[in-house]
């Protein structure tokens, strides 16, 4: 599969169609993965392809990106659920499909954080996202690189993440308020969460608008719940359970079980998924006059 | 040479002291599946198997969000009333010997054009108990910056783990010696094996004086090798604020129209709005432009401005890096 990767790329340089290929290569220790940006044919050859290949590189498909904006049309290289950001970044107009060249992976799952590879991919240190995955052949790509795969995702949705909602559900209100303040109190509020984030690609953050200062930016229990609830409200509709933010938290604050309790909500509200359909728009950005609500009528 | 034998037995006593004395003791405890250095009030839930805490104990000295200051406004202006800061005896218990040479910077920058009471009072009562290293990863790098697990630079005690579990003693400051004499029924006499200590290896195609000397002339500023390293850095602060030596802040308001608190919150150079200017305009407008500052801070500025370690190699900012930025690649890079 590398090797189709980086044949793919070099072809894509030297015709000129890319000016850059995002994708990955190896750290210095050769240990783990980290983004590379090849913009000459010759470094093709430094794109790898593994479990280890974890980070969602849509985010430097974002307008965050000024510097790789302006080196031209990119390809990226994707896997499916890399994939479903590139297609809510298109539904809500931050590119068209054809300003950006997907190199969809077919992809048997990754390790939830590097640390936990030692040399094998064991179900056990892969993240939810993994065992529930309905793209592991990617679902638009300009071209897919990799066998496909035979993998079917359970009818319901299991895994640790479905499993802690379950069990968070299922509580009273008082006891849902003091797990959330507990595990937000450990926020340190570095911002990891949304730098890592492609679908949060505004400019200027609420918390960083002070007139008035809407998020307090403290990261006492009152920013800090401030702040994760806000995002949280942000990607509603949007999120595609990516679960970057949580893999990017350097206090463990589980991200995930946020996000996706979203997306359920979503699902059960709209009966929609983002990230699948490039022309469907998500339903927090429109406005259809059958509604069946009449509140805004 | 050991002064005096911690009994892991002790240890217990000791941390009951400090607290019965109306002191903090700080250690590394497991949190949220982290090793954490936080408030204990019993030895048993303190960590020995570890290779640093997920935080620097920076937090300590220099917390990430507190008041310094209560305002009113009132008819004829603003009433502001500084805040004092109430600093008791802390002890951090387990700082491993990277971290502990992290203190005279921090305290270099915090005295250096104005005294700041809010830091060095909480300074002058903390006690560092550092405990030396007999585990490392392969993002530890402190002999690279001409430190190990032997340096006793920070410290107050140096404690070496023996093989039995207890800690054999060295007082390095008279701080640390006033601590031992002060709390003695926790030190006895006596003697142990002590573990063998993890070297990290030394990188050896990182040479620091390369690295400051081009860092020394200018030029570099707008070469394309910032870009190049450093262009997928994301613009979080997970680095600044997981490391010893970071120490930025911003001064922020909050309350009512009437009012409210002054406080002085983390910042990090990482994020665009740190230089961001009331006209709009950004002098560090790039990524690569904030990276490039972190980095002459700590091999430029600090060395340059007050002879002392911006960086002491503990790696944490390779640890927590969501894209696995390696700082030690841009040393490599400057060491050519």
């Amino acid at each position: 599969m590398e090797e189709i990767l980086r044949k793919k790329a070099k072809e894509l340089l030297e015709s000129g169609e890319v000016k850059v290929v995002i994708g990955y290569g190896w750290n210095r220790q050769r240990t783990k993965t980290t983004p590379v940006f090849i913009t000459d044919a010759a470094d093709a050859d430094r794109l790898v392809w593994n479990p280890l290949c974890v980070n969602n590189l849509s985010v430097y498909l974002t307008r965050k990106f000024k510097d790789i904006q302006a080196m031209g049309k990119p390809a990226i290289v994707a896997k499916g659920c890399d994939i479903k950001n590139i297609v809510v970044l298109i539904t809500e107009a931050q590119f068209k499909r054809e300003d950006v060249c997907i190199i969809g992976m077919t992809c048997e799952g990754v390790v939830y954080r590097q640390e936990l590879w030692k040399g094998e991919l064991k179900p056990e240190i892969m993240p939810t996202k993994c065992h529930n995955c309905d793209v592991r052949n990617p679902h638009l790509a300009d071209f897919v690189v990799g066998e496909k795969s035979s993998f079917t995702p359970p009818e319901t949705p299991a895994g640790m993440v479905f499993d802690k909602i379950k069990a968070l559900d299922s509580r009273g209100q008082a006891d849902k308020w003091s797990f959330w303040i507990n595990e937000f109190s450990r926020c340190i509020k570095c911002y990891a969460c949304r730098q890592v984030c492609s679908l949060c690609y505004c400019e200027r953050c609420i918390t960083e608008k002070n007139m008035p200062q809407w998020i307090e930016t403290s990261a006492h229990p009152r920013g800090n719940l401030s702040w994760n609830l806000t995002r949280a409200m942000h990607l509603v509709g949007r999120c595609t359970f990516c679960g970057e933010c949580e893999r990017a938290c350097p206090v463990n604050i589980p991200l995930n079980l946020v996000n996706q309790k979203m997306i359920q909500v979503v699902k059960d509200a709209f009966d929609f998924r983002s990230g699948y359909d490039e022309k469907t728009h998500p339903p927090m950005i429109v406005f259809s006059p059958d509604d069946k609500d009449d509140f805004i009528k | 040479m050991a002064d005096r034998i911690l009994k892991k037995d002790n240890l217990g006593k000791l941390v009951a002291s400090v607290n019965g004395n109306g002191g903090r003791f700080i250690a590394p405890v497991l949190d949220a599946r982290q090793v954490v250095f936080k408030d204990v009030t019993k030895a048993e839930e303190i960590v020995t198997e570890y290779i640093l805490a997920r935080n620097s104990y920076k937090e300590y000295v220099f917390p990430q969000t507190e008041v310094v200051a209560d305002f009113t406004v009132e008819k004829h202006g603003v009433d502001l009333k500084s805040r004092e800061v109430e600093a008791r005896e802390t002890v951090v218990f387990g700082a491993r010997p990277c971290e502990a040479a992290s203190l005279s910077s921090l305290r270099a920058i915090f005295t250096w054009d104005y005294i700041d009471e809010f830091y060095t009072k909480r300074e002058d009562s903390l006690v560092v108990v550092t405990v030396a290293c007999t585990k490392a990863d392969d993002a530890c790098f402190c002999t690279t910056v001409d430190l190990s697990p032997e340096s006793r630079a920070g410290s107050d005690l140096y404690l070496l783990e023996t093989e039995s579990g207890d800690y054999m003693v060295e007082a390095i400051t008279d701080k640390g010696r006033a601590f031992v004499e002060k709390y003695k029924g926790a030190f006895t006499e006596g003697s142990g094996k002590a573990k063998t200590l993890v070297m990290p290896e030394k990188i050896g195609t990182i040479d620091l004086e390369k690295v400051s000397a081009r860092l020394k002339d200018k030029n570099h500023y707008d070469d394309q090798v910032w870009a190049r390293l450093t262009r997928k850095c994301i613009g979080c602060g997970a680095c600044t604020f997981v490391c010893p030596t970071c120490h930025c802040f911003d001064i922020t308001d909050e309350g009512t129209q009437f009012a409210g608190e002054r406080r002085k919150n983390w910042d990090a150079c990482q994020f665009d709005t740190f230089t961001l200017h009331a006209s709009g305009h950004n002098p560090r407008h790039y990524q690569h432009q904030r990276w490039r500052n972190r980095f002459m801070c700590k091999f430029n500025y600090y060395p340059e401005k007050f002879a002392s370690k911006g960086c002491v190699g503990c790696g944490r900012c390779i640890r927590v890096c969501p894209v696995r930025l390696d700082i030690t690649e841009v040393m490599e890079e400057f060491s050519r």
